[in-house]
């Protein structure tokens, strides 16, 4: 094939003309073999300046382009489809950075003139050896796989599965619903909450569109957005492995309370009667209030924040939920004392304030306190703290609930490891963005709902989960076509070797062994190009498509001449 | 420095030497013949000339007298013949290889890279005294063998290949099965197992593993000890030669290319080497261009790149054999520079190539904080 490269130079406005003697920069290409025509324009990226460069394209039958301009994280793209628009394969051109690379690292522009040409030759230099490659289009997968099967998981699945969209719901534990279903009442409208979360397990139960497995745990998944391989392991099921394919991710395993056990000044564990607040939550749910004694008490204090110190963050649903059960106490056991010892009271929201105005009164007490310490004292817990104005106070209750923080599991981070997202000081998982993506993550396809991502109420749990189903909805479109990507690793089958040192690099689980062959294969579908593989790879038998040896190798040694 | 076997295993068997120790070896390969415990055995022999020596895989125990356990050269790197053997996978014939410290410790790096299949094999490795450069032997092999014989009685080491002579590993146990001659006593050797497969041989054979190895630790490590203080000392004086850059291709100005260096090396398997590849031929107009740059360049080309990239791909894995040494037609030091740069890239990721089967490559075992560390070097 007659080569004919053309070279066009963006002035980027000032950016890259006042910085960088253009002219010679085209006098330097010029003459460079099968380079036919080198320009200069005032700002390529810009409506005129795309024409333009598809008008030349056809008025010289450019065949390669080399654009030098910008960063080609800003305009690389918008290059490769003018070529496409212009009728020549995008992989025929090559961006040359000479605006953050040259013009604006230096004042002195004699060399950043002297590298821009440096580059600029690189570039030509690579493109020789530049080989069309040809985009594919693979079906995507518009199935979901939701992990946890809490209020979160339930939400999400209950929206999603329609006959064209399966959801696979994978529970660790026996059956389904979550922390919620330990509560008999939610705040703040003291709702009983039996029977809302009890019709969403059935409707998940009788969706035919939903695959539930409980007891069961992920144990691998690999691919990308659209494409992504499932493992599930069935506990139960004496280890039965499934295999399945969904799209997309939605990581919604929860939360679970800090262990008192963890600050001993609490006793937690050590004294009877001292216990947590989800320890409460199914005393009461489950039969009545009462000491270890089998009676009433007849006083009760709830220590919040604990483990706050520990953990470093405010786990915004325990004032709330404290309030909850000071009603709770005082709806069952009439004539209780119960006092609230706080450091900071977290109510915020439109209706939490006059709940909690609703839940003063007589018999209920609220104490800022600090270096809290219960202790035995008799058949009561004695309660050693400093008030507000720093003198040690002590108080005699029969029962004490502690209010942890909220975490997440420790078993979480090989979900974590699987799906490239990273985790927290707690140990939440990080969303894209706290404020612009808060479900999205860093892994395209894979999102967060509830308490995984940090601690949250049931509505802010609820709403997560719906922003995550319209994320799937608007985005894994049944029946859209993806695009894998293209510069992909590839391994010779006559050089290689068969040591198996890829497999031990790749980061996407994309290379298998052929054991008749002795060979390794890469699964390019599921390949990203990260070029891992190309770089462990002693025999030289991995090769990335779009970085070969021979278009780096010629690139680098014009650029090192 | 592992020259010796673990503690709770400081035990192995004292044989009696009849005739001579190499017929005592080859009479101990006999019996495991015969005892069916291996069905064939991969040991040094003269070629019928009488001028070299080879491997053979010998399947006839009565061609066992003819073995030559105590080579004086190594002109195949026995870890290449096991790999030839094994390298499709393992066989139903049970073998043992009977190899020098540095071949066993090749071996266990190919097997690592998947070169060899080790099920079936058992690895026999004894006390090397070293070997002679190739060159100085075939010049007169009658009066070679004498030296070399000499030599061995004499504990002198003068007469072998300069990496042999700052060989810290040349009672290094890596293998199944260890022959042990230093500090035996008169007439003896000890033979010592280092894995459950020794084990089973010696049990099969109604050997009885009870006898003291304290003389033959204490010696070998205080040869380890003397050679590792030489070897240091070579090596610092190596690099003043051939360290840095105009010294590098001064030392290797001399190279050919004619690339017998990679392929003599044992740990060298790739299918076709990079050098030989493709992708080292560029159009013409390149080696015009690279002319104009720089007055002139020499060809054939790239002889220092080989060399360099030959480094940065196996010295993890080199073992100090001394093949490419061997093989070079222009007596240039390259298993000297290159067990330099060996002992120093392991260092860096405490990594001794062939130490053990354990030990994960580390090519294959990335951790994190060694990115970290870049970092703190980069501050």
């Amino acid at each position: 094939m007659d080569r004919k490269i053309g070279v066009y130079i963006c002035e980027c406005g000032p950016n890259i003309s006042e910085k960088i003697d253009i002219d010679k920069v085209i006098e330097a290409v010029s003459s460079l073999k099968d380079v036919v025509i080198v320009e200069k324009y005032k700002l390529l990226c810009s409506e005129d300046g795309k024409n333009f460069l598809k008008e030349q394209i056809k008025k010289h039958n450019i065949t390669h382009l080399v654009v030098a301009a910008c960063s080609p994280r800003e305009h690389q793209q918008t290059f490769m489809n003018v070529c496409e628009n212009a009728g020549i394969n995008p992989y025929l051109f090559q961006l040359v950075n000479i605006r953050e690379q040259c013009a604006w690292i230096t004042e002195d522009k004699e060399e950043a003139t002297k590298k821009a040409i440096k580059l600029t030759k690189a570039a030509i230099k690579r493109i020789y050896y530049h080989t069309p490659l040809e985009k594919k289009q693979i079906d995507s997968n518009p199935d979901v796989l939701v992990i946890g099967g809490g209020i979160a998981g339930i939400e999400a699945s209950l929206q999603l599965a329609k006959p064209d969209r399966k959801v696979y719901l994978v529970e660790k534990t026996s059956s389904l619903g979550g922390l919620v279903k330990n509560f008999e009442k939610t705040y703040p409208d003291m709702i009983p909450s039996a029977p809302f979360i009890q019709q969403k397990i059935e409707k998940v139960h009788k969706n035919p569109n939903i695959t539930i497995f409980t007891d069961s745990e992920v144990t691998g998944i690999l691919g990308f957005f659209g494409n992504f391989e499932v493992k599930v392991n069935q506990l139960a099921a004496e280890n039965k492995t499934t295999d399945f394919d969904v799209g997309a991710v939605i990581l919604a395993t929860g939360s679970t309370l800090f262990d008192p056990r963890k600050s001993p000044q609490y006793n937690y564990g050590t004294v009877d009667n001292v216990i947590t607040a989800l320890d409460f939550e199914q005393m009461n749910l489950t039969g009545k209030i009462v000491l270890k004694n089998g009676k009433p008490p007849k006083s009760a204090a709830i220590i919040h924040c604990v483990g706050r110190d520990k953990k470093g963050y405010c786990s915004e649903i325990c004032c709330m939920y404290s309030l909850k059960f000071i009603r709770y106490l005082k709806e069952k056991i009439p004539g209780i004392l119960v006092t609230n010892f706080y450091s900071d009271l977290c109510i915020p929201g439109k209706s939490h304030q006059k709940f909690y105005e609703q839940t003063l009164g007589k018999n209920v007490e609220f104490k800022r306190a600090e270096n809290i310490e219960i202790h035995k004292k008799g058949e009561q817990l004695d309660i050693k703290y400093r008030d507000e104005n720093g003198n040690t106070n002590k108080s005699l209750v029969d029962m004490v609930i502690l209010s942890p923080a909220l975490e997440v599991p420790s078993d979480s981070s090989t979900l974590g490891e699987f799906l490239g997202i990273s985790q927290d000081d707690g140990n939440f998982f990080i969303e894209e963005h706290e404020k612009l993506s808060p479900v999205s993550t860093s892994t395209e396809g894979v999102y967060l709902a509830g308490c995984t991502q940090g601690p949250k109420s049931i509505p802010d749990t609820i709403t997560q989960a719906e922003a995550v189903t319209g994320k799937i909805l608007s985005s894994l479109i049944p029946g859209k076509k993806i695009e894998p990507e293209v510069k992909v690793s590839y391994i010779s089958e006559s050089f290689c070797i068969g040591c198996k040192t890829c497999l031990d690099v790749c980061s996407y689980g994309c290379i298998t062994f052929n054991e008749v062959k002795k060979i390794s294969v890469v699964n390019e579908v599921i390949c990203r190009g990260c070029g891992n593989c190309v770089a462990a790879c002693p025999s030289g038998a991995a090769t990335l498509k779009h970085f070969t040896f021979r278009q780096l190798y010629q690139e680098l040694s014009e650029a090192v001449q | 420095m592992n020259t010796s076997i673990n503690k709770q295993e400081q035990n192995g068997a004292i044989i009696a030497v009849k005739t001579n120790v190499r017929d005592t070896i080859n009479d101990f390969f006999k019996k495991t013949m015969e005892k069916g415990i291996f069905d064939a055995i991969l040991i040094p022999m003269q070629v019928p000339a009488g001028d070299s020596f080879v491997y053979v895989l010998l399947k006839d125990s009565s061609l066992l007298k003819d073995a030559s356990p105590l080579s004086p050269i190594m002109s195949v790197q026995g870890a290449k013949a096991v790999s030839s053997i094994t390298r499709l996978g393992k066989g139903h014939m049970k073998i043992a290889a009977f190899l020098r410290p540095c071949e066993t410790r090749a071996t266990i790096e190919l097997t690592k890279l998947e070169q060899t299949n080790l099920d079936n094999i058992t690895l026999i490795s004894m006390d090397c005294p070293g070997v002679m450069p190739i060159s100085d032997y075939i010049e007169d092999p009658t009066k070679a063998m004498k030296l070399f014989e000499n030599a061995i009685k004499n504990e002198d080491d003068t007469i072998m290949r300069p990496v042999c002579q700052i060989c810290d590993k040349s009672s290094m146990v890596a293998g199944d099965l260890h022959i042990g001659l230093l500090g035996a006593k008169k007439d003896t050797f000890f033979i010592i197992p280092s894995s459950e497969k020794g084990k089973q041989v010696l049990s099969d054979l109604d050997i009885t593993v009870k006898d003291n190895i304290d003389s033959w630790t204490s010696k070998t490590q205080a040869k380890a000890e003397e050679k590792q203080k030489k070897r240091k000392k070579a090596h610092k004086e190596l690099r003043l030669k051939t360290g840095a850059l105009d010294n590098f291709l001064d030392t290797f100005a001399q190279c050919i290319n004619c690339h017998n260096c990679m392929r003599v090396c044992p740990v060298c398997y790739c299918r076709v080497c990079y050098f030989d590849s493709d992708k080292v031929k560029h159009p013409s107009e390149d080696y015009l261009q690279k002319a104009e740059s720089k007055g002139s360049i020499r060809f054939l080309p790239d002889t220092s790149l080989f060399q360099m990239g030959r480094m940065t791909h196996m010295s993890l894995s080199c073992v100090s054999c001394g093949s490419c040494e061997d093989a070079c037609p222009m007596s240039i030091p390259v298993a000297q520079v290159f067990s330099m740069i060996a002992d120093e890239t392991q260092e860096l990721f405490n990594y001794n190539a062939g130490r053990s089967l354990e030990d994960p490559l580390p090519l294959k075992a990335y951790k994190e904080d060694e990115l970290r560390e870049m970092e703190d070097d980069h501050d």
